[in-house]
């Protein structure tokens, strides 16, 4: 273990502290939603539909409630009866034309058409689990078969999957000039140009979806246990749009989660069938994905399809990128998914580099698939791959150094804030000093040697760069609404020093693996000055917190940890004014720090416990001031944050078997400030694990009549611990200039750049254009002459 | 998913041939079939149960045969729906040859799965259905003729890239026989 | 049926169905929620427990064919106040994340030490090849590992 990531017992800001929330994993303590329990539970089935696109024509439910124990069998038709209303998308895109996007209507569970194969129609809830898989077995819904979209490289010239949507087009989205991009393109030196597929993934958090939903007749209070990244996001969706309670006697509660990845970001038809079910038998219902299940109907990720032209000088700068994509949003609209591959792609084309004009245009397609929404770095991802293939490709072809050819086109220090011509402005950044660190790590001047030893083993090495550029923290509210969010993209937090001195800190981002019960910890006993153990965290619960946007984006910390900051501010401000009155002075006679108010040019001090017992205690206290030692805020970032940096990937090609083996992987990363270093860096190895899986492994894949054909862990490959090297991970700092911890996100930055780094290695290992993801050994086999 | 194979039956082909057309043989040859219907002479019913622990399923099958020479071939058309386990549809054709007083049975399958049953990944059902052939035959085989068995003397699958041509031919219990291979498949792998 | 069994070093006699997987009569009929389910089919490991001595995936073997056999579970190796040391260089080393794999994690870990000599990297990494872990990448896993190996 590194100098830096050594336990020395402090516990502020930058100290590797070890999480508190461990003690309960490694015990076997953790609370996850399956491991919950209610007195008198029922337990829920789905039924799913095995056709990619089928009308329901009828369902017998009469053998299933044959079967002992299965108490009732409710079928999507049901809902809708019930006035439940579909499942909306967050984000209204508009297409280049001004239209607004066009939707296909998504009740909660199919009612009169199923559109993918996995998507439930009824669900069986009975006395035992046993019970309720006889009855779903036992269901018999009358399908008819129809015509069904899966290839999407011909889905845009398919018949319509829905009427009223031609081309099976949601929208055609355009960012950027294209006339001027076209110029530059007439004048341009060289062009090099690419088509790239950007593979699709299945998220797979090792714990499976679950929830648990309860009802309280008396009170008519719903409780919806679930594992949900944004508890708050989830009752809002579920009172407002979904109508399935209202939101005052609604409470979501996301207890542990197992992983999460993007996957639980979003309102699934589970969760709410399973509360609306609760309410209708008036008893708790129970449901648990089997892994199987996940496979089907967890939202996927990624699946793009691109066409890139790169534009340069005499010199090599870069002067033009014009990028085609068509991305699969499945059968329904996610979420989030319409802004994945539009305002959380096209805008990031722009990556390290100056390159003047830039035109993207995104058509977003339906198919008879599973919907398709954020994972890990949701969009970043695929504009780095764009950019970061392209340019490499760049250098081979023009004969350059791939990290020269880079550093030539790098915006510099000196030039932030940097307008991007894609509609992003980068507050800071200093993409040379990520480059060159890790060129140093990477031993780049060792590399030919290092080819040379493998190719006496019979073995092609390569060498792969990524300098990635990220957006996170998505912000600010207004821009995004304006341009089509439907919720704002603040967070809350509240800090509640009680009356002993101990604090009860309340936020509106969810953990789900990021630690944020100690790095908020952190954060809020260095701001406070208050004992790191005397801190709580409390988050994940709707009854306890204020309402809040969870988690996801890698925005926790920059915009939930600011706001506890803000909390943590408006206290010192409001405990200056009590121990101003106490110490007999005026406010702005009184400073704060580490943890004590002290009344300037004298000796007299008290310490934040002493002021917040006398503001519960309030005996001697200012006459216009509330008793009481909490504050809450919601902070709003002003923009988004742009953590960057440079991975390099080498890799080793066997000859003989086509395999991989990802050999060595540098990441050096500009995060800005770090709370926690240890957990930093666990967030890039497992954000590169994910990356290397999509560069050489998974792959979620429809058979062309729509049946998943990867829908277990023994067909969808993962990266297992013999598939993986050790990684080095560095970093370096450039603060964030707007929000007040200088931070910027680290949570999706290792899926962001690995994936183009490594296809990059591998490519140059095998002396070929392109390859695509996952590069499994058959493709390389034949791509360097196998037989075919 | 795409099968083909042979067997030797010890048996003339006029007696496998009304054999194949006997509802109540095929039933006793299948495990778990619960019934067998012959609706006319081009239309059959089939409905098969197969239970391993607490999954069970019903596959029912309709199928309907069509350019039938007798006792040589014909051609069958089917849809067998498990219900949540999944469905299978396709065509298949079974080719019957004398040869020495032993009858030389051809099939060929081709098939699409859906729901449980593709998840489960062709190499199982592949694998499934045709150890369910084998274990038809063989018990078909017995019943024609208690002392001989019968043998896979060749068997092949193909995929998509390689389809092969079958002259035209008839057999719809290869049916039967690949849609209880599917659903045992199913079962056990879930 | 009945099944009778010791976990922990309690001895159990649990009634149950006889198709009952041992995972289910661990988390359901004795309450002991530290050992997951993840895939059901074997692939990821996040239901491994002792068997008599031997990592074995619970989600795959039924509780009858525990019958008289001593299971040791996540909670039977050591509590917060009293880690296993697999259990305390997990937390030293930043092994877990979201924690669902950690337990089957640590007990496919503690078998690997037991059952063999001079463990390293590679070995490690073989080892866990069962165990599926989607937050850390393995990269501290093994560290935590090899760490116990180098002091044991």
């Amino acid at each position: 273990m590194s100098e830096a990531l050594e336990d020395t017992g402090e516990t502020g800001i930058g100290a590797p502290v070890r999480r508190r929330e461990d003690l309960r994993f490694i015990t076997g303590n953790g609370n996850y939603t399956d491991d919950l329990n209610q007195p008198g539970q029922l337990y829920a089935v789905f039924c799913r539909s095995p056709y990619p696109r089928a009308r329901i024509d009828g369902i017998d439910c009469d053998d299933a409630l044959a079967v002992p124990g299965v108490v009732a069998v409710y079928t999507g038709q049901q809902m809708v009866d019930d006035g439940i209303g579909d499942l909306p998308c967050g984000w209204m895109v508009k297409s280049k034309d001004g239209a607004d996007m066009l939707s296909s209507p998504h009740p909660p569970m199919a009612a009169t058409v199923a559109n993918y194969v996995g998507e439930p129609y009824a669900l069986v809830v009975a006395e035992s689990l046993q019970a309720a898989k006889q009855g779903a077995e036992s269901v018999y819904a009358d399908f008819t078969e129809l015509h069904v979209v899966v290839d999407l490289a011909t889905a845009t010239a398919s018949d319509e999957i829905y009427e009223g949507i031609p081309n099976n087009l949601a929208y055609t989205w355009a960012l950027g000039d294209e006339d001027a991009t076209r110029m530059a393109f007439a004048k341009a030196a060289h062009v090099t140009t690419m088509d790239l597929t950007n593979n699709r993934l299945i998220p797979n958090a090792i714990e499976p979806r679950a929830c648990l939903g309860m009802f309280e007749s008396a009170t008519g209070d719903y409780t919806l246990y679930t594992t949900s990244q944004n508890p708050g996001l989830e009752r809002l969706v579920l009172s407002a749009f979904v109508q399935v309670a209202p939101e005052h006697k609604l409470r979501i509660v996301a207890p542990d989660v197992g992983g999460g990845f993007g996957s639980k970001i979003f309102i699934y038809a589970e969760e709410t069938a399973v509360i609306w079910a609760a309410a209708k038998a008036n008893r708790p219902i129970k449901w648990v994905a089997e892994r199987s299940e996940s496979f089907l109907a967890d939202a996927h990720g990624r699946d793009h399809i691109t066409h890139a032209e790169l534009a340069m000088d005499e010199m090599g700068r870069f002067t033009g990128l014009k990028v085609q994509t068509t991305a699969n949003l499945g059968a329904y609209l996610s979420t989030f998914g319409s802004s994945v591959p539009t305002y959380l792609y096209g805008t990031l084309l722009a990556g390290q580099y100056k390159t003047p004009n830039i035109y993207v245009e995104v058509q977003g397609a339906y198919t008879n698939t599973a919907p398709v929404d954020a994972y890990r770095g949701a969009g970043r991802p695929e504009a780095t791959y764009v950019v970061e293939r392209i340019v490499e490709q760049a250098a081979r072809e023009l004969g350059k150094d791939p990290a020269d050819l880079r550093r030539m086109n790098m915006i510099q220090p000196e030039e932030f804030p940097y307008e991007t011509p894609v509609a992003l402005v980068y507050d800071t950044g200093n993409y040379e000093a990520s480059l060159d660190k890790a060129l140093d790590i990477i031993d780049y001047a060792g590399f030919e040697a290092r080819r040379a030893a493998a190719a006496e083993q019979g073995k092609r090495r390569g060498i792969g760069f990524a300098c990635y550029i990220e957006a996170c923290g998505l912000a600010p509210s207004k821009l995004a609404i304006e341009l089509g969010a439907g919720v704002g993209l603040y967070e809350s937090g509240e800090i509640r020093v009680n009356p002993t001195g101990s604090v009860s800190v309340f936020t509106g981002s969810h953990s789900h693996g990021q630690g944020h019960e100690t790095t908020f910890a952190q954060v809020v006993s260095d701001k406070l000055g208050i004992n790191y153990d005397d801190i709580d965290i409390i988050h994940g619960d709707t009854g306890r917190m204020d309402f809040g946007l969870g988690t996801y984006g890698s925005r926790s910390l920059a915009v939930g940890g600011s706001a506890l900051v803000a909390a943590a501010d408006k206290l010192i401000e409001k405990g200056k004014k009590i121990a101003a009155h106490m110490m007999q002075a005026t406010p702005e006679q009184v400073t704060f720090e580490d943890g004590q108010f002290t009344l300037q040019d004298s000796n007299q001090s008290m310490s934040i416990q002493e002021v917040a017992f006398a503001s519960y205690v309030p005996a001697d206290y200012p006459e216009d001031l509330e008793p009481g030692f909490a504050e809450k805020a919601f902070y709003d970032p002003n923009n988004f944050t742009y953590p960057a940096g440079t991975h390099i990937a080498e890799v080793e090609v066997d000859i003989e078997t086509g395999v991989v083996s990802l050999e060595d992987f540098v990441a050096v990363d500009d995060f800005g400030h770090i709370i926690n270093p240890l957990i930093v860096h666990g967030q890039v190895h497992g954000g590169v694990a994910q990356g290397a899986g999509q560069a050489i492994m998974e792959h979620g894949i429809y058979d062309e009549y729509g049946q998943l054909q990867t829908g277990s862990m023994m067909d969808y490959t993962m990266p297992r611990a013999d598939d993986l090297p050790d990684f080095k991970v560095d970093t370096t700092v450039t603060p964030c200039t707007h929000n007040p911890l200088g931070v910027k996100g680290c949570g999706e930055a290792g899926a962001i750049g690995s994936p183009a780094a490594i296809m990059n290695a591998i490519t140059h290992a095998l002396g070929i254009k392109d390859i695509s993801m996952p590069a499994t050994p058959e493709k390389v086999w034949r791509a360097i002459g196998g037989n075919s | 998913m795409e099968q083909s194979g042979e067997y030797r039956i010890a048996a003339r082909r006029e007696d496998v041939w009304s054999a194949l057309n006997a509802p109540d043989v095929l039933g006793a040859c299948i495990e778990g079939c619960q019934r067998v219907e012959k609706l006319d002479d081009e239309h059959f019913e089939v409905a098969v149960k197969a239970k391993v622990g607490p999954v069970s399923a019903t596959f029912n099958a309709a199928l309907e045969l069509s350019d039938i020479e007798a006792p040589v071939s014909y051609t069958i058309n089917g849809n067998a729906k498990g219900g949540a386990a999944g469905f299978a549809k396709g065509s298949a054709n079974v080719h019957l040859d004398e040869d020495d007083g032993v009858t030389v049975l051809r099939y060929g399958v081709k098939a699409n799965v859906g729901g449980k049953l593709a998840q489960v990944g062709s190499r199982l059902v592949d694998g499934a259905a045709r150890k369910m052939a084998d274990d038809f035959f063989a018990e078909f085989s017995k019943r024609l003729d208690p002392d001989s068995v019968a043998v896979a003397t060749a068997a092949t699958d193909t995929d998509a890239a390689e389809e092969r041509e079958f002259e035209k031919s008839g057999g719809w219990l290869m049916w039967v026989v690949a849609f209880v291979g599917l659903a045992i498949a199913v079962i056990l792998a879930f | 049926m009945k099944v009778t069994l010791t976990v922990n070093g309690t001895e159990h006699a649990v009634e149950v169905p006889a198709n009952t997987l041992l995972v289910d009569l661990i988390r359901v009929n004795l309450q002991l929620t530290g050992t997951h389910v993840g895939c059901d089919t074997t692939q990821c490991g996040a239901c491994t427990v002792h068997l008599d001595g031997r990592a074995v995936k619970a989600c795959s073997m039924l509780a009858a064919q525990a019958e008289g056999a001593h299971v040791t579970t996540i909670e039977g190796i050591g509590d917060p106040e009293n880690l296993h040391p697999m259990q305390a260089a997990f937390r030293e080393h930043h092994a877990l994340q979201c924690g669902f794999c950690t337990p089957g994690m640590i007990m496919q870990a503690i078998d690997l030490i037991d059952n063999n000599d001079g463990l390293d990297s590679q070995t490690i990494r073989e080892g866990l090849e069962g165990n599926i872990c989607r937050c850390t990448g393995y990269h501290n896993i093994v560290r935590a590992i090899e760490s116990v190996a180098n002091a044991s």
